[in-house]
């Protein structure tokens, strides 16, 4: 199809969704061996992968859009939109050139300024972003296919920031679309990557579709992660929301769906044993569990009292409530770093190994002065992570001889409350749970490591050894140096509890035995996934 | 007749207006709101704030209603937080596989219970009634999700005669359109069979025991006469009502039932904006919800006047 | 003389102090067999079936739930995560959940929650709707608005109104208690209204306004007696509709807290297992069904035996 073609079906499709015409649901029962059938972690609500953080826009979002770098799967950040780039001697100019043929969806070239803008908008928003954007000098396109970034200290980190799988990850827009508001959604979603969305068909809270674009031209490496060539060997996608874990596994035992992101290990098998369904881990990196603590109110403004909680607790507990039976999904976590990656350290983790101390935790606990003040833990019940780590906490608090306040409630009001700095009796906390992807907590640039006390995230640790030895980190020059800070941070972080991780584990995924070329990843890779009939 | 139809449609507004203020005021006094799940893990309190202001939440109660209100009056319902699309687009895009279910699940639980209901009061008081009326009770206990996995289980896991979820729209087909909406109609269906069928009997009881029936009968009319033409249509008027006012509970129990066969209608949309917060959505929705019964309460309402000619307006 | 036997000519005797041509009614033997009324405990089962089932099982479902830690064999909270989602066996008769946890105690402890919240809800609602349909059928001005104001509650689907009303606050069983009561008053209300209404135009009350008596004496004289039936059957079903609803409720997430243990919450929790370890769900959908079955039996039974023009009006 030549461009006029295209352009013009790009236009009537646009005409088509600008009319407000959007399609009813259908899932078509003839599926194509061309039509790939994916149930994604949760609901595709919206598609601004920089204004909203969830993982799943970013997942759909890898399709849609194109990076300028992206690791591969040695967490190496390697170039993809970039054919080169320099830096000059003194560290403080980074020029880069785009390869040549990048295209946006609606046919446009792909240009510097449209990187330029994408990257304005982006550092807005993200957590390197924003180090890059306090350092900046100057971002300039300095013609149609070269940019350059110049800061008044040299940033090591550049690459990883443009190339790292973690929200928000840096995805190039168009410019006209890259002006929007960081704090407001984009409208349109023209993109630059190997997949459209196709907006028409979209009914959020049940169905996106993605289709080939075929004007985009893949790297010649082979693909690792989120490096090298994307091809596309299926011509249309459709993500399918399921929330419903039952109906999801009925489905795919009876090939209504392809491809199932995380079935709960339960469920697992079940599907191992149906001759027709392939079961794998997800996700090498994994995830970590953990609760955070209120820092700034009692009991767990005394270190002793987190300490404590720390000594009672059984990692073993929390995982088998997460994954079930099976132990090669987790394995416990002295730390706060990602086992299997380069920075990973036990150090001062002993607190955490070992027989568990129910008597010491409690005199502990008694020394810090806790004396059977309510202590009010906001728990997620929707949400099949969190769940599970609050009725545990509770049951381990009351057996720490603590006043459990339990507020079952669902995660929207936990993102709202955890961000009150009140005291907990005026609609404050003392705890909640969450968890995050291990392949954000490779290194100490995600916000929930830093303990800089009012800017630091829910719960506001301030242990200054911590922020010491991130500085370290973000000034090392070589993996000794990275590492030796690391190892001080976590001992620091530990000693002080910064946050209780309560474990690392693996979760699977699950796909029908005719789809191939599907990878572990941080994230599902839909580029060299095929189908055959 | 149509002075009837005025005054009743002019009677809805005041109920509207009471369905509007207390959703909104629901919502307004609600904690926890969209703009911290909109942020994401990663953001600051200070980013939550901006991300509320740009939503204008931090505006005081009356301005907001007062906004919304305006809007209604403009047929517009405003655009969802989430997703960035307007409400009444949103629904339109899901009430199709709704009304498909409502609309199946009603004709399965009429066309079961009032012939059961009819059945059971002819032979009152004797062991077909009364099993009859056990086994409509049974509906009634069971929850519908129980219902609904194991119908899943048996029909679709293991026979593989229907499929387990999904919705097919009409334009592709009767027969693939019927096929994904058989259970679930049979799983919500099952409450309605039990309401219809004790209110049936009840009413045909009552009318059986009238003295034009004793002529009816005595004139030598067949029995199925009796019962279906005569004493039904005597009767019909509180089946109507009570199908008029079951609609409520059957738009709360397709809520489960698309939930379990992942049906992608109003309900879950429903569910789902209520647990993010979508304020708009929900609204627009309760508001559409509200209107959908009390318009089909003046549909049964002016079905009366079809049913006995003694009714009129 | 027995029922079964037929009477003879034969079987008469006279006695002969009676004036001739006289037959006592002592001596006529009966024509028609006597219909001997079953007595006791045996007769009312027979008469009336579903008041005798439905209340026996209510209170087996009562005794379980008062004895319930003597009846149940662990502690229905204590986790266990090193023994979750075990099969029924001898240790532990229905077996274990995801958290360890075991579900016979939990099913028998989530009895009295259920009982609870059917009990309160129905009696709740009958309160307050009795209350406001007194109000809305005595006081003319004020019935429009209320009339209208349940209507607009009455039009919101009623698990809808529940779960926005849950969302609202924290899950706690006093929540759901009030967030399904409120669902249930418009119904309640509506049917004291019209028995008001109907009793004002009765002559004996008319009778009773003109000779003076004021209207807490009419209430309370007049009206309430009749308004208990129709009200005792109204609360059953709302009592059963509660219960179902907190286990709808706890499926979608919004019923009561985990903490506590509650059929809807165990269900709740074990739906996702439900083809791999279907006795999660099993359980307490039994004992759900079986004490909604009974209080829906016994509202049946005793609308038919109070008064079967009530039936319209239900």
């Amino acid at each position: 199809m030549d461009r006029r073609a295209f352009l013009k079906s790009a236009a009537t499709a646009g005409a088509l969704a600008a009319a407000g015409g959007l399609a009813t649901p259908a899932i078509s029962q003839r599926a194509a061996a061309r039509t790939l059938r994916f149930v994604p972690q949760a609901d595709l609500a919206n598609f601004d992968p920089i204004w909203g953080t969830q993982y799943v826009v970013r997942n759909a979002s890898a399709m849609v859009w194109d990076t300028l770098y992206g690791v591969d799967e040695n967490l190496q950040p390697r170039r993809q939109m970039v054919e080169a780039e320099e830096v000059s001697t003194d560290g403080l100019t980074w020029t880069f050139r785009l390869r040549p043929g990048l295209k946006f969806h609606d046919g446009e070239p792909v240009l510097a300024k449209d990187v330029v803008a994408s990257l304005n908008r982006w550092s807005a928003r993200d957590s390197l972003g924003l180090m890059i954007k306090a350092l900046q000098d100057d971002l300039l396109a300095v013609d149609d296919r070269t940019f350059r970034w110049v800061l008044k200290r040299p940033f090591s980190k550049m690459l990883l920031a443009l190339g790292k799988n973690s929200t928000p990850a840096c995805f190039i827009m168009p410019a006209r679309i890259a002006a929007t508001d960081p704090f407001k959604q984009i409208t349109e979603y023209v993109g630059s990557g190997p997949m459209r969305f196709v907006r028409s068909e979209w009914v959020p809270g049940s169905k996106a579709v993605f289709e080939k674009f075929a004007d985009y031209t893949p790297r010649q490496e082979p693909h690792s992660w989120l490096a090298g060539g994307k091809q596309m060997l299926v011509d249309r996608i459709e993500w399918i929301v399921m929330p419903d874990q039952a109906t999801a596994s009925a489905a795919l035992q009876n090939g209504e769906i392809d491809w199932w992101e995380n079935p709960i290990a339960d469920l697992v098998p079940v599907l191992k044993k149906n001759r027709n369904i392939m079961v794998d881990i997800a996700d090498p990196l994994g995830n970590i569990g953990c609760f955070r603590m209120n820092h700034l109110y009692p009991p767990f403004n005394d270190v002793r009292a987190r300490r404590a909680v720390l000594m009672a607790m059984s990692q073993e507990d929390y995982m088998r409530a997460l994954v079930g039976d099976d132990p090669a999904l987790w394995k416990p976590l002295p730390g706060f770093f990602t086992p299997g990656t380069p920075l990973y350290t036990e150090e001062g983790g002993e607190i955490l190994k070992g027989p568990r101390d129910l008597d010491a935790a409690k005199k502990l606990l008694a020394q810090s002065g806790y004396a059977g003040q309510p202590v009010t833990c906001v728990i997620a019940q929707d949400q099949p992570i969190t769940k599970p780590q609050g009725d545990i906490t509770a049951d381990l608090l009351k057996r720490l001889g603590m006043n459990v306040d339990f507020v079952a409630t669902d995660w929207g009001t936990v993102g709202a409350r955890r961000a009150v700095k009140a005291p907990p009796g005026q609609g404050g906390w003392q705890m909640f749970h969450t968890w995050f992807a291990g392949g954000d907590c490779i290194n100490p640039a995600a916000p929930w490591l830093r303990a800089s006390g009012d800017k630091a995230w829910f719960g506001w640790p301030d242990v200054p050894e911590v922020e010491a030895q991130v500085s370290a980190w973000f000034e090392a020059k070589t993996l000794d140096e990275e590492k030796a800070a690391i190892r001080k941070l976590n001992k620091a972080a530990l000693e002080s509890v910064v946050y209780a991780p309560t474990g690392f584990f693996l979760q699977y995924q699950a796909w029908r035995r005719n789809v191939g070329g599907i990878v572990k990843g941080p994230l599902p890779f839909f580029w060299r996934v095929s189908k055959s009939a | 007749m149509l002075t009837y139809i005025i005054r009743r449609i002019l009677a809805t507004m005041p109920v509207m207006a009471v369905v509007a203020l207390f959703v909104f005021s629901l919502l307004y006094i609600a904690p926890g709101d969209p703009a911290a799940v909109i942020a994401g893990d990663q953001a600051t309190p200070a980013d939550v704030e901006r991300i509320r202001q740009s939503l204008g939440l931090d505006r005081p109660f009356l301005v907001r209603f007062g906004e919304w209100v305006w809007q209604i009056l403009h047929a517009d319902l405003g655009t969802s937080i989430f997703t960035n699309l307007p409400v009444a687009a949103m629904i339109a895009q899901r009430i199709e596989p709704t009304l498909s279910l409502m609309a199946v699940t009603l004709v399965f639980s009429v066309s079961i219970a009032v012939p059961i209901g009819v059945v059971a009061a002819w032979k009152a008081d004797s062991i077909l009634d009364r099993a009859i009326m056990a086994f409509a009770v049974l509906g009634f206990s069971v929850p519908v999700f129980v219902i609904g996995y194991v119908l899943a289980y048996v029909f679709a896991l293991k026979l593989d005669w229907l499929p387990v979820q999904g919705y097919t729209p009409l334009s592709e087909g009767l027969w693939p359109w019927l096929k994904n909406l058989i259970m679930p109609a049979v799983a919500l269906g099952c409450i309605y069979v039990a309401l219809i069928a004790r209110i049936t009997r009840a009413a045909m009881l009552e009318v059986l025991q009238q003295d034009y029936i004793r002529t009816a009968r005595a004139k030598g009319m067949g029995q199925t006469t009796i019962l279906f033409i005569h004493a039904l249509k005597n009767a019909a008027v509180p089946i109507a009502t009570v199908i008029g006012i079951g609609i409520a509970h059957l738009i709360g129990g397709a809520v489960v039932t698309e939930t379990v066969f992942a049906i992608p209608g109003v309900g879950r949309l429903t569910v789902d904006a209520i647990l993010r917060r979508d304020y708009p959505v929900i609204q627009g929705i309760v508001l559409l919800f509200s209107f959908l019964y009390v318009f089909i309460n003046l549909l049964v309402d002016l079905l009366y006047t079809v049913l006995d000619p003694r009714i009129r307006y | 003389m027995t029922a079964t036997s037929h009477p003879r000519a034969s079987d008469v005797t006279v006695d002969p102090s009676a004036p001739p041509g006289i037959a006592v009614a002592s001596d006529l033997p009966d024509i028609l067999p006597a219909v001997k009324p079953r007595g006791g405990l045996a007769g009312f089962i027979w008469r009336y079936p579903a008041i005798a089932i439905g209340s026996a099982l209510l209170l087996a479902m009562l005794l379980i739930a008062v004895f319930a830690p003597w009846i149940g064999t662990v502690d229905p909270t204590a986790l266990a995560p090193a023994r979750r989602t075990r099969e029924p066996s001898a240790a532990f008769w229905f077996g274990t959940d995801m958290l360890g946890r075991d579900i016979y105690s939990r099913v028998l402890y989530g009895t009295r929650v259920s009982l609870t919240v059917g009990f309160a809800v129905a009696t709740l609602a009958s309160l307050a709707g009795l209350a406001i349909g007194l109000v809305s059928g005595f006081i003319r001005w004020a019935d429009g608005f209320i009339m209208r104001v349940m209507d607009g509650l009455m039009s919101i689907p009623p698990i809808l109104l529940a779960i926005a009303l849950m969302a609202l606050t924290r899950g706690s069983v006093g929540n759901v208690i009030t967030a399904i009561t409120i669902a249930e008053i418009p119904r309640v209300s509506r049917l004291v209204r019209s028995v008001v209404l109907s009793l004002r135009e009765q002559p004996y009350v008319d009778a009773a306004v003109a000779a003076g008596t004021r209207t807490p004496m009419i209430i309370l004289r007049h009206i309430l007696p009749n308004t208990v039936a129709p009200m005792t059957v109204q609360a059953t079903y709302v009592c059963a509709s509660a219960m179902v609803i907190e286990a709808i409720l706890s499926f979608i997430g919004a019923g009561t807290p985990p903490t506590i243990p509650s059929w809807g919450n165990i269900m709740a929790e074990g739906r996702a297992l439900w083809q791999v370890k279907p006795y999660i769900v099993f359980f307490p959908a039994i004992f759900l069904s079986v004490t909604v079955l009974a209080v829906n039996l016994l509202g049946d039974g005793l609308r038919d035996a109070l008064d079967p023009r009530m039936v319209k009006r239900l």
